[in-house]
């Protein structure tokens, strides 16, 4: 329907973000679970080829604070308090297209965030 | 200035879309932030700000006292609703006006949308059609066309499908959506699209279908293979221990539920990266695998209240499911393939599915919007070019903070003025905070980034405010490092094969801001044995990229010997390679060898030069041998002024070499760094004048190739091979003409490429590399094997057949020992390609 598209409109394949999400996700696991046989060495090898090829990349968002004003984040809140709140899951990493230099925000984080006020489980 | 609306806005319960009509097409905007073209219909208070829409709803159930939703079905009545943290009441038509406002920010081409049509439900009466009137010119709408929903999506389908002629029929909308249900019965009465009668549910959609996923399917299976007190209530409660994992399930639900409308099944990660441990510690680990079955049955139930809504509205109208043209499905949830199914089912009649579900109600409203002109009421005042504000703003251009403090003094009349400030990047949005005198921000930095903030002002009904104020532009830890930039490019040394030497990959480029990190992967040139004198050498230089090892200045090498491998490292073998340089220009490289598992990794620190004061003696040696070559060579060819410079040159080397042979290994003083730098000046000045000799010898090899190869294809070329060589001598003037001797020495590959395939074919080159073949038998690896060859490929060609003869040739290659097969083809130096 729309062949008119703005010139500044940025298109980005959905199966690129998917495979950076499972990616995400891998990493994630071999963080969490061992790495064997080096495998992170494969992620890190992956990742480059999309930076290269795509100047895509995703970002880790865990630890990072949250509040009203973070645009980059889709955050569910766990817990009761609503102060004080940083990113205790990542559902779905930040996506960004672009350099070190200027990049721009393509695929929110999907997270879960807690209030640090509370105490831990 | 368009006469037409244009504008199309679905103001939904659960979500709302903005569209405009231009030139016959229609554009759905996205959201600046997060690309969906979707905005949660949600708005949320905070001491300070207004959040709408996703970042409303992250406080949604949290925060419900200050988050408000669902509203759209109060409008027209007298409720309202209490923000506890504004302590006032805000209601329905406010809260739907902040979303208008909202929506409007989606519009990128800049334009004023002063006027719009915007969808009701077809249950609206006449009060909640003029609350949502109200709305919108509250909102700074000048000109607000309401349009029932049904009808939208109604112009949608009959936009899309022009040649249907839906005159005399009658058909249903099906919605269904995120959180509601409605269904309307829909017909052309004189030419115009009517609603005759509709039903719904507000407490009914897809997110529903998600929590049911996770209760009945994924609880149960969790309590089977876990030991959990009271499940639901940890995975539910806000205090409870298992919460975190009930948002989680609830997204991996809904992912699910998509699959699943494309896949008979799906997974469902239970732990999710970080591990679910049930009450008495053990983790649950694995997925589940839900079947496209499994979820029909779970939401059967709902997908039949549905049905039986639209059983109702044919009872009542007296008419049979066959009276109906079709059932048109609308909403994110009739993408269920079993939604449809139930419906077609039980209908017995088609439903159509040819208009996206999620934006057919605002496409269907900017298409009704294009054909709609603009009130008079309250024109525009046109080239309104001066900012009512005066804005100045102020903060630090540079900064090495994560966050930065931005403050601007506001001049002019504010009051009802709200601001807004976000990042051109998507990360950071304050939400719209009303604007007085002076603002102030604390806005995050991203590091090492370059980032862009703007601020804009609306005014009271959301209409952006015309400011003579540059969008705020910080450096991160880029500007006040001033002398950290590196002063040359910085490359690792690899091999050329080709070219039986070496090269430069440029690794850091020159001005490059410190820190830096790149990788690298290289492959291994030829086999390293374990246990032998092998080695690879990762050697970095500095210096133009695209000059040559000799020339530039080794700033480390880090050796891979057969000793330290823990198993043979195959030719082809990749090495990863991540080089970093830190402020002080320390160089770190981390190697790992992809065949063994190994890393290895080395500091270069410039102060600590490595400059081993035997291999510099050996090197200028080698160079001073180089310099005489040339020498002879300028004098044959009659260049004495060169042969003049080249001599002095020589003159100087030669004393260099003398102060080097004098030096000790254990030598203590920078004289041998003073020395290896005095040889590397005289290294570019030999490589500066001879680069047009090399130029000359790069055209010269051009042209034997060229001859050669014209001949070949001329006598025993194809059809595909003559257009190749025809192809690489249409671009022969331009590289001929430039100053690269690499551009041309491409071109002598591309030949080569052609005439390989050729001599393969050509009976005389066959013959002639059989016969070196086998006199080299004497070396081969396996003699037995070579005899039986050779006896063969005689018999071959005293028959002329080609063909075995090539393959002959190729398993007695294969014979050859490594060392031999390499002595043709390459001289190693790094090892590394």
């Amino acid at each position: 329907m729309n062949n008119t598209r703005p010139a500044h409109t940025i298109e980005v394949y959905k199966w690129h973000l998917r495979a950076l999400n499972n990616l995400y996700d891998i990493e994630q696991k071999l963080a969490a679970h061992g790495n064997p046989g080096n495998a992170k060495r494969n992620v890190e090898q992956i990742k480059e080829i999309f930076v290269e090829s795509t100047q895509l990349f995703y970002e880790d968002p865990t630890g990072k604070p949250f509040s009203e004003t973070t645009a980059d984040l889709e955050a569910s809140i766990t817990g009761i308090g609503t102060e004080n709140l940083t990113v205790v899951e990542v559902i779905k990493p930040i996506v960004r297209l672009g350099n070190q230099t200027f990049s721009r925000v393509v695929q929110k984080g999907i997270v879960i965030v807690k209030s640090q006020s509370e105490g831990k489980d | 200035m368009a006469s037409m609306i244009n504008f199309g806005i679905d103001l939904g319960t659960s979500n709302s879309l903005i569209a405009r009509f231009d030139r016959g097409q229609v554009e759905v905007f996205k959201n600046p932030n997060g690309f969906k073209e979707t905005l949660p219909s949600i708005v949320g208070f905070r001491k300070d700000s207004i959040l709408i829409g996703d970042q409303a709803r992250t406080y949604e159930e949290r925060d419900s006292k200050n988050v408000k939703s669902r509203f759209k079905r109060k409008m027209g009545t007298a409720e309202t609703f209490k923000i506890k943290v504004l302590g006032a009441s805000k209601s329905p038509v406010e809260l739907s006006s902040y979303l208008l406002k909202e929506l409007k920010t989606f519009v990128h081409s800049g334009e004023d949308v002063d006027s719009a049509v915007i969808t009701i439900p077809a249950s609206f009466d006449t009060v909640q059609c003029n609350a949502t009137r109200e709305a919108g010119s509250m909102a700074g709408f000048k000109t607000v066309v309401l349009l029932q929903e049904p009808i939208a999506a109604s112009l949608a389908y009959a936009n899309k499908e022009k040649n249907v002629d839906l005159r005399n029929s009658r058909w249903l909308v099906y919605d269904l959506g995120g959180g509601t249900f409605d269904v309307a019965l829909v017909r052309i009465v004189e030419g115009e699209l009517t609603v005759l009668d509709h039903e719904g549910d507000n407490y009914l959609g897809g997110t529903d279908f998600d929590a049911l996923i996770v209760e009945k399917i994924v609880v149960p299976e969790l309590e089977r293979r876990g030991s959990f007190a009271d499940l639901p209530s940890q995975l539910k409660s806000e205090s409870g221990r298992l919460n975190q994992h009930w948002i989680r399930l609830l997204r991996a639900a809904e992912s699910a539920k998509v699959e699943l409308s494309a896949k008979t099944g799906a997974e469902i990660d239970l732990s999710g990266p970080q591990g679910l441990v049930d009450d008495e510690g053990a983790l649950i680990d694995g997925y589940l695998n839900v079947s496209r079955s499994e979820f029909e049955s779970l939401i059967k139930d709902r997908i039949e209240e549905t049905i039986d809504m639209m059983k109702r509205i044919l009872l009542r109208n007296s008419l049979q499911p066959g009276d109906l043209k079709f059932v048109l499905m609308v909403g994110g949830s009739t993408y269920i393939p079993f939604v449809r199914k139930r419906v077609e089912e039980i209908l017995g009649i088609a439903v159509n599915t040819n208009i996206d579900p999620t934006s057919a109600i605002a496409v269907g409203a900017a298409y009704f919007a294009g054909t709609k002109e603009k009130g008079t009421v309250g024109a525009q005042q046109k080239n309104q070019q001066v900012s009512p504000l005066k804005i100045k703003a102020s903060y630090p251009r540079a900064s090495r903070e994560s966050e930065e403090i931005v403050s601007a003094k506001v001049g002019g009349d504010t009051s009802g003025m709200h601001y807004r400030i976000m990042s051109a990047d998507g990360a950071y949005d304050s939400g719209l905070k009303k604007l007085s005198a002076r603002i102030i921000e604390v806005l995050p930095l991203r590091e090492g980034a370059f980032n862009l903030f703007t601020l804009k002002v609306f005014d009271a009904q959301g209409t952006p405010v015309l400011l003579d104020v540059d969008p705020i532009q910080i450096a991160q830890g880029i500007v006040d490092v001033a002398g950290q930039m590196l002063p040359e490019d910085i490359s690792l040394v690899t091999d050329d094969l080709s070219a039986k030497d070496t090269k430069l990959e440029c690794l850091f480029k020159k001005n490059a801001v410190l820190p830096a990190v790149t990788k690298k992967t290289v492959e291994v040139a030829r086999t390293v044995s374990q246990g032998s004198d092998d080695e690879i050498l990762i050697l970095v230089v500095e210096g133009p990229e695209d000059r040559h090892l000799s020339t530039n200045k080794q700033i480390g090498n880090l050796r891979i010997t057969g000793k330290q491998v823990t198993r043979d490292l195959i030719k082809g073998t990749e090495i990863d390679l991540r080089f970093q340089m830190s402020e002080s220009r320390d160089l770190t490289v981390h190697a790992y060898l992809n065949g063994t598992g190994q890393e290895f990794s080395q500091v270069f620190v410039p102060s600590q030069r490595t400059v081993s004061s035997r291999r510099l003696a050996s090197e200028i040696l080698l160079l001073e041998t180089n310099i005489l070559n040339e020498v002879g060579d300028a004098i044959r060819k009659g260049n004495l002024e060169t042969a003049e410079d080249l001599e002095r040159m020589l003159k100087d080397v030669r004393t260099l070499a003398v102060e080097a042979v004098a030096l000790t290994e254990d030598d203590v003083t920078d004289k041998k760094f003073q020395l290896e730098d005095q040889k590397r000046r005289l290294a570019q000045g030999v490589f500066a004048l001879t680069a047009s000799k090399r130029l000359d010898q790069a055209k010269a090899a051009y042209q034997e190739a060229r001859s050669e190869v014209c001949d070949l294809v001329k006598d025993s070329g194809n059809d595909r091979e003559r257009h190749l060589v025809s192809e690489i001598r249409a671009r022969e003037q331009i590289f001929m003409s430039s100053t690269s001797p690499a551009k041309i020495q491409a071109a002598i590959i591309d030949l080569q490429r052609v005439r390989w395939p050729i001599l393969l074919r050509t009976p005389d080159f066959l013959i002639g590399m059989f016969k070196h073949l086998v006199d080299r038998r004497a070396s081969m690896n396996d003699q037995v094997q070579a005899k039986q060859l050779v006896e063969n490929g005689k018999r071959a060609v005293a028959g002329e057949a080609w063909d075995d003869v090539r393959q002959i040739n190729e398993r007695l290659w294969d014979l050859m020992p490594a060392e031999e097969q390499a002595s043709e083809e390459l001289r190693v130096y790094t090892g590394i390609v």
